[in-house]
């Protein structure tokens, strides 16, 4: 056993750029990602969820189509309802996004990482991006499949878009775009608090919990608070008609990325100053 | 070869590592030893960068951990065994590591060969007994066929014919030139692993060099004679400069004669002796004797104490 022991002379130049670290890392991280049964899961309920609830709520609008309200049909956007599905989508990227974290202190794995990348804003941009990468090509694969299963039944009623109209495209990407950056406001936060639970707590509670909350505050704050939330603000992102309680789709991305951004510049400064 | 200078770190008001200063060589396997809670993993943590210092600093190969790019080329580190996802596979837990400092994976076959798990390659990291997840750490540690090697606790939870394995590693990865640092509680372990010695207790160099002049300076050895005569040969002893203490009605330790010397005298005066051993203190004795007044926590009672040794 002991015969074939180490072979010799192969040390390569270990003086690296940190371009090539980064792309290394990168590399490193997918593969973590890809094995482990988690993230399997985890994409399969976002894809699920995702075009499943799209189809189940553009089916109940189209099937009692003639007795809308009047209000119901002023402020109809076909994209709402086949878009429902990623409120619960973002459920199941954000708890993948905490757990690419925070798996790896509760497994100790992390001081294995931190051992082999001792550059951890490196370490930290690398695996944002690489899940980033994955929840992006999920997503856009299921909101353009859900796009044109929900368009083609609303076009039964003459209400379906098309991928040509104005806004449409953006929409799409915008859904998509919204999964990702939850994705990365949810390894941030697992990356701050470490743990799996507390991190999942946290992302439950601003994205399920804080929303009910803010409503119950007089007017007009309560809408007014509501409009910079981040469901909201990713809600308007895949919007096409404008609606009163939501923010224009570019001021919806900035908001959204501004949380992105501001959860990554404490993370970062956090992985780095504390001890693995 | 690694370095520390003036390694301290502080926890709130413990003071876990205090102003340690020490080398370890190359070509050697270092002990690295010290009670429970002593402060040999935090030393540990600190040299491959995962604990910033409070004071003071560790290098490796002249260089800090943190300014290597792919330092699994330079330094393999086992620091807890459990340190894998347990819904990975083994092959796959050396993978990502291997990919993260760009080794080829070729060399995921061979340190798993080395260590034995080639046939558990497959199986899930939660699936494998503790020995085994011990040797996929070593595996892990091996990967980058790395010139400084950092153990913490190698042999816990090996069977014998483990820890025998184990120590051959140790032996031929530092007969390679490499340098080999691997901390133990367990100092008979050591005393059959390890070239030199670095003692802890409570975050303070206790002492350090090889092990044979630690036996040496810290407990020498004795002469164990037993004889029918044991009043007429210790008094000649006696006379001889050598300090006799009587062990029993025929059984007299002796310091300051070797059994050689003792031999030639008492055959010179017509002696009978039935055993003339020289007794070597062990490195457990040294030891104890050593950390005993830095014992972390005091108030053991003697008796206790004397049956753990």
């Amino acid at each position: 056993m002991t015969q074939v022991l180490l072979s010799q002379g192969t040390l390569p130049a270990t003086d690296e750029r940190l371009p090539g670290v980064f792309l290394a890392v990168c590399r490193s991280e997918w593969t973590k990602l890809r094995t482990v049964r988690s993230t399997m899961w985890a994409l399969v309920f976002t894809v699920i969820s995702t075009i499943g609830l799209g189809i189940l709520l553009t089916a109940l609008v189209v099937g009692h189509w003639d007795h809308r309200s009047a209000s119901e049909i002023s402020g109809f956007d076909p994209l709402l309802y086949s878009y429902a599905g990623l409120n619960v989508a973002q459920l199941c990227i954000g708890v993948l996004g905490v757990l690419v974290m925070t798996s790896e202190y509760a497994t100790g794995m992390v001081k294995l990482t931190f051992g082999a990348t001792p550059q951890r804003h490196l370490l930290l941009g690398a695996k944002v991006l690489t899940f980033s990468v994955v929840v992006a090509l999920v997503s856009l694969v299921s909101c353009v499949t859900v796009f044109f299963i929900c368009q083609a039944l609303l076009a039964g009623r003459h209400a379906g878009l098309s991928i040509a109209d104005p806004g449409v495209l953006r929409a799409v990407v915008g859904g998509a775009l919204r999964m990702v950056l939850i994705g990365v406001i949810a390894v941030g936060v697992g990356a701050i608090v470490r743990h799996t639970a507390g991190a999942v707590a946290i992302l439950f509670a601003v994205l399920l919990i804080i929303p009910g909350l803010v409503q119950l505050l007089p007017a007009p704050w309560n809408n007014d608070i509501t409009l910079y939330l981040p469901n909201s603000a990713g809600a308007a992102m895949s919007a096409v008609v404008r609606f009163p309680n939501l923010l224009a789709p570019g001021a919806g991305l900035l908001v959204l990325l501004g949380y992105a951004a501001a959860t990554m510049v404490v993370a970062m400064e956090l992985i780095v100053r504390r001890d693995a | 070869m690694i370095e520390a200078r003036g390694l301290s770190k502080r926890y709130g008001v413990t003071l876990a590592v205090d102003d340690l200063s020490f080398k370890v060589e190359a070509g050697k396997v270092t002990g690295f030893l010290g009670p429970n809670g002593s402060g040999k993993s935090t030393t540990m943590r600190m040299i491959v960068g995962l604990d910033a210092p409070t004071s003071g600093s560790a290098t490796v190969g002249g260089r800090t951990y943190g300014s290597l790019r792919f330092p699994l080329h330079e330094v393999g580190a086992l620091l807890d065994a459990d340190a894998a996802h347990p819904g990975r596979r083994a092959r796959d837990h050396l993978n990502w590591l291997a990919d993260s400092n760009r080794i080829r994976r070729t060399r995921v076959d061979e340190v798993l060969d080395t260590v034995g798990l080639t046939d558990a390659a497959h199986r899930r990291v939660g699936e494998l007994s503790l020995g085994m997840g011990q040797r996929l750490g070593i595996a892990a540690a091996l990967l980058g066929d790395p010139a400084v090697l950092i153990l913490d606790e190698p042999i816990n939870g090996l069977d014998p014919e483990g820890i025998l394995w184990v120590r051959h590693l140790l032996r031929s990865l530092a007969g390679e030139g490499r340098t080999v640092l691997v901390s133990s509680h367990l100092m008979t372990e050591m005393a059959l692993t390890a070239d030199d010695l670095i003692i802890i207790g409570r975050g303070r160099l206790l002492s350090s060099g090889s092990v044979t002049d630690f036996i040496e300076q810290r407990a020498g050895h004795h002469v164990k004679v037993v004889t029918p005569d044991a009043d007429a040969l210790g008094a000649l002893l006696r006379d001889k400069g050598a300090e006799v203490a009587v062990d029993g009605p025929e059984e007299l330790s002796v310091q300051g004669l070797e059994s050689r010397d003792i031999g030639i005298l008492a055959s010179g005066a017509g002696l009978t002796l039935y055993e003339l051993s020289t007794q070597r203190a062990s490195l457990e004795d040294a030891f104890m004797e050593l950390t005993h007044e830095h014992a972390q926590f005091k108030g053991m009672p003697t008796s206790l104490e004397a049956s753990a040794r």
